[in-house]
């Protein structure tokens, strides 16, 4: 095992503002928030999905039909904001909470999550496996006890599911490995977060992928020619 | 690893893009012909010049992930990841306790109902869509 597919919670939150500014950028509804403390802190977003029903009538543009809202379309409203066609009566709310937190004894970042209606009652587990991407059905389903496990969220305190993280740094590494060959920075939540996130129904938007490479800066060009500049006019 | 060479079996030879030497054999495995598979067109059935249609797309293993034999593809626009994983698991014959994991960007998966249109369209370059795709336990 080697040590850069691990980090310490320091870049971990460097990670979590870099994605969260691009969050903000997006209107994709990503927030950090700081344990009481502020010695450390996670990064979480809500989104409300419309199960067993047609789809919500927001801003109209939305075609699934499906159970999950486009992520970019899903902001986090407040609750009198979200446009529910009200003659889809059979049809129900359901809120899902992602969570990012640091795990320090596994050195990886580890997705919690929860959904419960709208008055309050929580899904059980198998309810949020209806939610799954068929294309991680098949693995998740052979033994969803050793991936997805009930712990008590470490700052908030209150039951969450949670996506096991001891092979986290086993499949990142590959990727970031690869990154740093052509010298690419990469943020690695966002990285990490776009392989985990459609296991449990989070999908993030395409700008991430760009955002991600934009954030190593373009200070060279500039600076060069300014002191060029300067160089000539002396 | 060195794997830059490819056959483009669906490409007729005059648009190939890239010169290059004929096939050299994945030494690590040689894996057989895929299956007929509605996912992805091997096939002759329409030119890829015609790019409205279907997309070329370059998939790139990584990590200890088998490479596969024909890594250049001419796919349908709509086809979705999910597709695409289809596709690879077959190809490659993963079992259901394998996970894949398909990039863009080499570090992002997008998810499994995107189109490879939308992503030749944001990604793309060189008249081409550079998919790696990545073999592992992700779970357990």
């Amino acid at each position: 095992m080697e040590e850069n597919e691990f980090f310490g919670e320091k870049t971990f939150q460097h990670y979590c503002a870099e994605f969260i500014k691009h969050s903000q950028k997006i209107g994709d509804g990503w927030e950090w928030r700081a344990s009481k403390d502020c010695s450390d802190g996670y990064m979480c977003k809500t989104h409300f999905q419309v199960k067993n029903g047609t789809a919500v009538s927001h801003q109209g543009t939305s075609d699934h039909v499906q159970t999950f809202l486009p992520v970019e379309e899903a902001l986090d409203p407040p609750l009198d904001d979200l446009e529910v066609n009200e003659t889809t009566t059979a049809a129900e709310v359901i809120k899902y909470e992602y969570h990012v937190l640091y795990s320090c004894s596994y050195q990886v970042p580890v997705l919690y999550f929860r959904a419960s209606f709208l008055d309050g009652r929580p899904l059980a587990l198998k309810d949020i496996w209806e939610g799954v991407h068929e294309c991680y059905k098949m693995r998740l389903l052979q033994g969803p006890w050793d991936t997805i496990t009930q712990q008590e969220h470490p700052i908030l305190g209150q039951p969450f599911f949670v996506l096991h993280p001891c092979k986290t740094s086993e499949f990142m590494t590959p990727v970031l490995k690869n990154s740093q060959k052509i010298n690419r920075n990469v943020n690695y939540i966002t990285s990490w977060l776009s392989m985990v996130g459609p296991a449990v129904g989070l999908n993030l938007p395409l700008s991430y992928a760009t955002a991600a490479s934009q954030d190593e800066g373009n200070v060279d060009g500039q600076d060069s020619s300014i002191e060029r500049k300067s160089l000539e006019e002396h | 690893m060195a794997e830059e060479q490819e056959s483009a079996l669906q490409l007729p030879p005059s648009t190939a893009p890239e010169a290059e030497v004929p096939t050299e054999v994945s030494p690590e495995t040689a894996t057989p012909e895929p299956p007929s598979s509605a996912a992805v067109s091997p096939g002759t059935e329409e030119p890829v010049g015609d790019t409205k249609k279907k997309i070329d797309i370059l998939l790139k293993a990584v990590g200890d992930t088998p490479i596969m034999k024909t890594k250049k593809w001419a796919v349908e626009r709509t086809r979705t990841i999910q597709g695409l994983f289809d596709f690879i698991k077959k190809f490659l014959k993963l079992v259901a306790s394998e996970q894949l994991f398909i990039y863009v960007n080499q570090s992002f998966a997008p998810s499994p109902d995107q189109e490879v249109g939308t992503l030749y369209e944001c990604f793309g370059s060189d008249g081409k869509l550079v998919l790696h795709y990545c073999k592992s336990q992700a779970w357990g």
